[in-house]
């Protein structure tokens, strides 16, 4: 997992976290998720955040992919010759900027079970406009049979495993070419055989380029990322030696 | 196919339940509405086109005897288009092998060649009657059959009967279009008329004028002249004038207003359906909370979800077009039919009425759009995490600033409902207090179908108070109709000779002479206003017991004072009793005053009551009468047909000239036939909402158990047994049902007077007084409970179905 070595620009971060604080407000009270994270991720770089269940996991994921708000602080993504502070955008600008800039795979697929393989693939293509309809259907092949289930490109979600719906959740979350993809937790609902497939696809996608930022509370994964990162409580631990090192140390 | 579209057109058939129910309900207002815009757009044209296309008189005028020279003296009078003399009496007949006499307005035409006004369409046979033969207008068989060609037996008022011969049937859309319960007509030859003990002279005058032949005020003084020319000019009295518009059909209004009524209900009809396509819309976007935070997760904009929910109501507008419109138009024209065939005129031709087609369209479509509106840009506005984490039961729930869940109105009810038994030691079974929580879970949800099926049974009540009210006015009307026979004479007879004979036939108790006046009712200026008849029963009659609803009746040693119908109001309508009108009677101009208002169905021209002992003086018929009023020891319709028959022989036999003795009641029968057919095109709207209520609850109910699959499931693993969970649906089902009747018994009062004020203007140009039922508020009580236990077992079937673990899989 060589480090991209870095461009001469003094802050090349492809995705940079400032004091991002969550509160959630509750019948039961207020409960602050997130505690003021700083994280930078570089181009290239196979981030894990791990910790354990209610870490704040999801929470943080939430705050980079702008599907949830946060309190404080601030998101920056430098993607696709652009910048932006995600938490600045309308709800539409978001919705199209993540479609085109950044793919999201969740524990539970989230297919529609109404399409076909292919065509969930392709609906993301479809939303965003990027490519002619035609055009679509031959990448969303070309996906499929990068995860290895193009014979079942016209069968129902439902009608697969769930190791094989995860292969097309990830095979969705590049239907737009986004140099980012977003994972929470991507294998734990699989057994570990297929949960180790899954994990290779990821890697392979690294050395194609992607940057990934992986959750995962099974710390057994942690040698595998390009870098890690310990959450607990909805702080980083331990904050002081990877906030300052923009350079991730392999570990293996 | 783009796969969102694809996606669209998958939702649409996912829940073929939920999409026919969907598609019906909006077919059902869809139709209604094209059913009566079609028909009022085919009758409002071709009832009066097909009325025009005969040459209406416009002026109609019943004299005394006159012949064809004078007649030829009226074509030269000032704007007359054409002039025609006619002879019109009554006579009954009936065919060779039948016993029943129907009565008939026989009417002698002098050329039928050269008929100029109020043409005769030929539909069957001769077009021209010769000698001895008649014409039928084609109404006459709805009363007696015949063919082109049978003999008909005429009854002549010495008692003697002529055959003659049937030569062909015609229509005749003009001739008393205006009162479609007049006796049906069979036209003859002037020379015909001796053989019918009738003089060959003319009584009546159908004109046409050269100009503005659609302006009511020139007709009305070109009449007047005309009436005129033949008082002082000919010495021919004019008892009664009738004009007439060439291109407007007389009973356009009332058609117009019953139709208009119709379309009112259709109208609530699209309402209520829309009213379960936004409840279905609200569920149906609910169950795709994760659809849609998936595809706004992957790119999808709030416009991109709009477009795409938008495209599946339009689809589901679409289908119940496809099923409406073909139907709506059949349906429009089958009504059109109808109605004409009940007036007596033709339609020009089966069509498509674009405006109603375009009605239908816009219904089909911007109905659902409309009331799928806000569920849709609710559900196209949610933020991807609330949709993927689909957290749904906010509906019901109103936060407080802070944030924190509110107890809803239903739910504090619900408490204080619950403490209330509790207190009194009543301990609801679980399974019913489920049931009952449940009905209230989905505020909105319930609100909307509460409405449809509220208003659905408010309209259902409604017109069954209507339908009483109508008929308790026909009853009232029949105050008036005591007397078991009506004995009407050629000529005058003595009073005390006509008693002594009806006395002789047993089960004679009373007979009364009535004295009759046919009077011109005149505006200030001296044109006419209204036509008016008096009938004159001695002072005090039992034969009809008055009720005035302002001033009193008339009474003994009253002279030139009337107690009058309160349609005079139409022309005066600040008449007040005591005070005065001006008519004309015999030619001579009077002044009446008018003692008291009655309520009474008017027909060609008003009714007013005076007293035998002036009238018949005013008459010059001062002890005489040619019409009789019987009272019999019993009231039944077939004993007063008997005795008619019984009476009309006595006197027939005596060597009275009969013109003829009919049951007392006989006059109505036709007014309440055809308010029978009101009440029946009343009822089926109101099934029609009923139906559309039943749909919103069906629906609601389906939608209710499968939100439910969960917590049936976990029910069912708890140990309840099917029929247990069965009944708590159904149970649900019929608590809604329960309280639509409760709110639909409020709402219904407000409906049945609005509903009886707009009929009875329609119908009978006056407001009548509203008469409640308690037939409408049961039929529908159980009506209501059979159709939300129906409306209920099918989901409830569903829900018994599921096993736990599809039930646990449920998503
Ligand atoms: N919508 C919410 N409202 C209130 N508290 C929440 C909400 N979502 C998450 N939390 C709380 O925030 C903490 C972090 O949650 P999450 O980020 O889902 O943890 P993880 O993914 O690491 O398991 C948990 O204690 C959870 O209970
Ligand atoms: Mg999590």
């Amino acid at each position: 997992m060589a480090l991209q070595p870095i461009s001469p620009n003094p802050n090349p971060a492809l995705i940079e976290l400032k004091d991002v604080v969550k509160t959630y407000s509750s019948e039961a009270g207020d409960f602050t998720a997130l505690k003021g994270i700083h994280l930078q991720v570089q181009p290239g770089e196979f981030l894990g955040i791990v910790g354990k269940s209610g870490a704040g996991k999801s929470t943080l994921l939430n705050m980079i992919t702008g599907v949830d708000r946060l309190t404080s602080g601030e998101v920056r993504i430098r993607a696709s010759g652009q910048e932006v502070s995600v938490h600045s955008l309308s709800e539409n600008d978001l919705a199209l900027w993540r479609g085109r800039s950044m793919g999201v795979v969740y524990q539970s697929f989230q297919l529609l079970p109404m399409l076909t393989l292919l065509e969930n693939i392709i609906l993301p293509m479809d939303l965003c406009g990027l490519y002619h309809p035609r055009e679509s259907r031959r990448r969303a092949l070309q996906l499929l049979e990068m995860v290895e289930i193009a014979e079942h490109a016209h069968k129902l979600p439902a009608y697969i495993s769930g190791g094989q719906q995860q292969r097309v959740a990830i095979a969705r979350a590049l239907a737009n070419d986004p140099p980012i993809l977003v994972a929470d937790e991507p294998t734990g609902s699989l057994d570990s055989v297929t949960a180790d497939h899954i994990f290779d696809v990821f890697e392979s996608l690294v050395q194609k380029g992607k940057t990934i930022v992986m959750v995962t509370h099974d710390m057994g994964l942690m040698p595998r990322f390009s870098r890690h990162l310990l959450l607990t409580d909805g702080e980083i631990s331990p904050p002081p030696a990877s906030l300052s090192s923009a350079s991730p140390r392999p570990k293996k | 196919m783009r796969p969102r579209w694809r996606k669209v057109f998958l939702d649409l058939f996912e829940n073929k339940t939920r999409m026919l129910l969907v598609v019906f309900s909006i077919a059902v207002g869809v139709f209604s509405i094209g059913v009566i815009a079609g028909a009022y757009v085919i009758i409002e044209n071709d009832m009066s086109a097909s009325y025009a296309a005969n040459q209406p008189a416009n002026i109609e005028l019943r004299t005394a005897d006159f012949d064809r020279d004078f007649l030829a003296t009226l074509e030269n009078a000032p704007d007359i288009a054409e002039v025609e003399g006619r002879r019109v009496f009554n006579i009954r007949a009936r065919p060779l092998q039948s016993q029943v006499w129907t009565t008939l307005n026989l009417v002698a035409v002098d050329d039928f060649e050269n008929n100029t006004v109020n043409l005769l369409t030929s539909l069957q046979g001769a077009s021209e009657p010769a000698k001895r033969e008649a014409l039928l207008e084609r109404k006459v068989l709805d009363e007696l059959s015949a063919a082109v060609g049978d003999d008909l037996v005429f009854q002549l008022s010495d008692g003697s009967t002529q055959v003659l011969r049937v030569a062909g049937i015609v229509q005749d859309p003009t001739t008393g279009a205006d009162d479609f319960l007049a006796p049906p007509i069979v036209y003859v030859t002037m020379d015909t008329l001796p053989y019918l003990s009738q003089p060959e002279a003319f009584n009546r005058i159908y004109a046409t004028v050269e100009t503005g032949e659609n302006d009511d005020a020139h007709i009305r003084l070109t009449a007047a002249d005309l009436a005129d020319r033949m008082e002082r000019g000919g010495g021919v009295d004019v008892y009664r004038t009738r004009i007439a518009l060439k291109n407007e059909h007389p009973l356009a209004p009332t058609v117009n207003a019953v139709l208009g009524i119709l379309m009112a209900l259709g109208i609530l009809i699209v309402f209520l359906s829309s009213s379960l396509i936004a409840n279905t819309l609200a569920a149906l976007l609910n169950q795709h909370l994760r659809h849609i935070g998936v595809m706004k997760l992957v790119g999808g904009r709030d416009n991109q979800i709009f477009a795409m929910y938008l495209a599946l109501i339009l689809a589901f507008g679409v289908l119940a077009l496809l099923l409406a419109v073909p139907f709506g138009g059949i349906g429009a024209y089958q009504l059109s039919l109808y109605i004409a065939d009940q007036l007596g005129f033709t339609l020009l031709g089966y069509r498509i009425v674009p405006f109603s087609f375009v009605i239908q369209m816009a219904v089909g479509i911007f109905v659902p759009l409309f009331a799928g509106f806000v569920p849709v840009i609710n559900g196209s506005r949610i933020t991807v995490l609330d949709a993927l984490s689909g957290d749904l039961a906010h509906e019901t729930a109103t936060r407080d600033a802070a944030g924190r869940r509110r107890e809803s109105v239903f739910e504090r009810l619900e408490n204080w409902f619950d403490e209330l038994l509790l207190r009194r030691g009543i301990h609801l079974p679980r399974p019913l207090l489920i049931s009952l929580r449940n009905t209230f879970r989905r505020q909105n949800r319930l609100l909307l179908t509460l409405f449809t099926l509220t208003m659905g049974g408010a309209i259902f009540i409604a017109v069954f108070n209507v339908r009483t009210t109508l008929f308790d006015y026909m009853d009232n009307v029949g105050r008036y109709f005591v007397a078991d026979v009506t004995l009407d004479f050629d000529k005058p007879y003595r009073l005390s000779e006509v008693e002594r004979l009806a006395r002789q036939e047993p089960g004679v108790v009373d007979v009364e002479g009535w004295a009759f006046a046919a009077v011109e009712v005149l505006y200030p200026d001296g044109t006419l206003a209204e036509n008016l008849t008096v009938l004159a029963p001695p002072a005090g009659s039992e034969m009809i017991s008055p009720d005035p609803v302002a001033g009193r009746w008339v009474q003994a040693g009253d002279t030139r004072s009337i107690a009058i119908t309160e349609g005079i109001l139409r022309s005066f309508p600040n008449l007040k009793p005591g005070d005065y009108l001006d008519v004309k009677i015999a030619g001579n101009e009077e002044r009446w005053q008018v003692v008291g208002f009655f309520k009474f169905i008017d027909r060609e021209g008003l009714i007013a009551y005076g007293t035998y002992e002036y009238f018949s003086r005013e008459t010059n018929l001062a002890n005489r009468s040619v019409s009789f009023r019987v009272l019999t020891d019993q009231h039944a319709e077939p004993y007063q047909r008997a005795m008619s028959e019984k009476l009309d022989k006595r006197f027939r036999d005596a060597g009275f000239q009969v013109s003829q003795a009919r049951p007392g009641l006989s006059a109505l029968d036709n007014a309440t036939e055809s308010l029978d057919i009101l009440v029946i095109f009343l009822l089926i709207m109101a099934m029609l909402t009923a139906v559309v209520g039943a749909m919103g609850l069906t629906g609601t109910m389906g939608m209710n158990v499968l939100e439910r699959t969960r917590e049936i499931g976990i029910m069912r693993a708890i140990g309840a047994v099917d029929a247990e969970i069965m009944r708590m649906v159904i149970v649900e089902g019929m608590v809604i049902g329960g309280i639509s009747w409760l709110l639909g018994l409020l709402l219904s009062v407000p409906f049945t007077y609005l509903l009886s004020y707009i009929v009875s203007l329609a119908v009978f140009e006056t407001p009548i007084t509203v008469v409640f039922t308690p037939l409408g508020y049961l039929i529908w009580l159980a009506l209501v409970i059979v159709l939300s236990a129906l409306a209920s077992i099918i989901p409830a079937r569903n829900a018994a179905r599921l096993t736990i673990r599809e039930v646990l899989a449920y998503e």
